[in-house]
């Protein structure tokens, strides 16, 4: 009897699946659901439109750093740090020349001072820096390039700290402070004492530097 | 103690949650038209961001030049008035394939005086930048708030840019898409701040108004 009940069920809910297909192909078109249907989808559509673009956002805000970066502006001689839309730190600075220097004994080569635009990020912080004289910059004076390393050391001049972000490239201070605020440099980006120190304080390895 | 922090956590939490993120605060959330413009400017935008790289977003709804990266408005430009041709050839990512070119100091080796350095006035104030797929973009400068004399000559060079534009365009192959351009029109500072702000390569995004 048991054995019975189980195919008579399933014949049941068969021919009860049979009989509500029939009933509901029996509603006329046209009886409702074009009138409601438009107004309907659109709201739906307008819904998934809303709900896309707010996803959408939500992801373009994700990418943005969740830490203090700092941010230059070469064209101003600015830098900042800021925090998300807060200003933490405002400073006057020194970006590059965009002058040339020619590569002696090389006809096609030659140095262009820009500071170089874009992001990137703080690779090394250093105390009581010393600065190693690049080719250029005793060529720039007139001198001869020393052979010997250790004639290309100078102290003092690059201030009490350095953040490298990358190339040779630093933020650095000065001794020149009234040239602060014009675009001098050989494309490193200078700053006071205290603006430096501030600086060195918020940044860490692996801030991101964004420059234009 | 624990169900007090809680709670205190849910009141105190709960706003933020709530809270929507916005790329487009002026976009008008109950038109399909814009949600749909906006969507798609933010999944191009979405892989530009996603990139240590800096990027223009021209949004012509809001007549603001945004120069970003990662998502983040590092500087603002206003336009003041825009014209487009075809409204398809603006969509996508294009890339600055031209610029006018910088006219660079050079340095004299030894000279020991200062080298005058490039700065915001040595930019340009009219010219076209191409992209690559194929985008003309002409930059005006505004005569607005100038003397009689100056505002002469600007619209002088700017008819002659017309008229250069004009044949161009009577010379191009126009099997190929040439509608595609766009003229801005920006004070004289913008239209400097932006050709400072250009590095060849650079990505551009455009927002294109729906109502015009």
């Amino acid at each position: 009897m048991g054995r019975l009940l189980l195919p008579i069920l399933a014949v049941l809910l068969l021919v009860l699946l049979v009989v509500s297909a029939a009933t509901s192909d029996r509603v006329a078109p046209g009886d409702f659901q074009p009138v409601q249907q438009p107004a309907v989808q659109e709201k739906v559509d307008l819904r998934t439109l809303q709900a896309r673009y707010k996803v959408l956002s939500k992801q373009l805000f994700q990418l943005m750093p969740n830490q203090p970066y700092i941010l230059v502006d070469t064209a101003r001689n600015r830098l900042y740090v800021k925090h998300q839309e807060q200003v933490v730190l405002d400073a006057i600075a020194s970006t590059g020349s965009g002058t040339i220097l020619e590569k002696p004994g090389e006809s096609d080569s030659k140095w262009i001072f820009d500071t170089p635009r874009g992001e990137f990020l703080v690779k090394s912080k250093l105390t009581n820096p010393t600065w190693i004289k690049p080719d250029w910059a005793f060529i720039e004076e007139g001198l001869a390039v020393p052979q010997n390393a250790a004639d290309r050391a100078e102290q003092g001049v690059l201030g009490e700290y350095a953040l490298g972000f990358g190339r040779g490239y630093f933020i650095h201070g000065t001794l020149y402070t009234r040239l602060l605020g014009k675009n001098v440099t050989h494309g490193c980006i200078r700053l006071n004492d205290n603006d430096l120190k501030g600086v060195y304080k918020l940044a860490r390895v692996g801030t991101p530097i964004m420059i234009f | 103690m624990n169900f007090c922090a809680i709670v205190f956590l849910l009141v105190f939490a709960a706003p933020s949650w709530g809270k929507d993120i916005e790329a487009f605060p002026d976009l008008n959330l109950n038109d399909p038209k814009e949600l749909k413009e906006a969507s798609r400017v933010l999944e191009e935008e979405l892989k530009l961001a996603a990139r240590p790289q800096t990027y223009l977003l021209i949004d012509l709804s809001g007549s603001i030049i945004h120069i970003k990266g990662r998502g983040i408005g590092l500087h603002q430009i206003p336009i003041v008035t825009w014209s487009a041709g075809s409204r398809d050839g603006l969509k996508g990512v294009h890339r600055l394939a031209a610029r006018p070119p910088v006219v660079r100091r050079k340095i004299e080796p030894g000279a020991g005086i200062e080298q005058e350095p490039i700065s915001l006035a040595d930019m340009p104030t009219d010219y076209v930048l191409s992209f690559s797929p194929s985008l003309r973009i002409t930059v005006v400068p505004s005569v607005r708030g100038d003397s009689l004399l100056q505002s002469a000559v600007l619209l002088g060079k700017v008819g002659w840019r017309n008229v250069k534009d004009w044949t161009n365009w009577l010379w191009t192959d126009r099997s190929s898409d040439s509608s595609a351009y766009l003229r801005l029109t920006l004070s004289v500072d913008h239209a400097q701040s932006l050709a400072w702000s250009l590095v060849d390569g650079m990505a551009l995004v455009i927002r294109r108004p729906t109502n015009k």
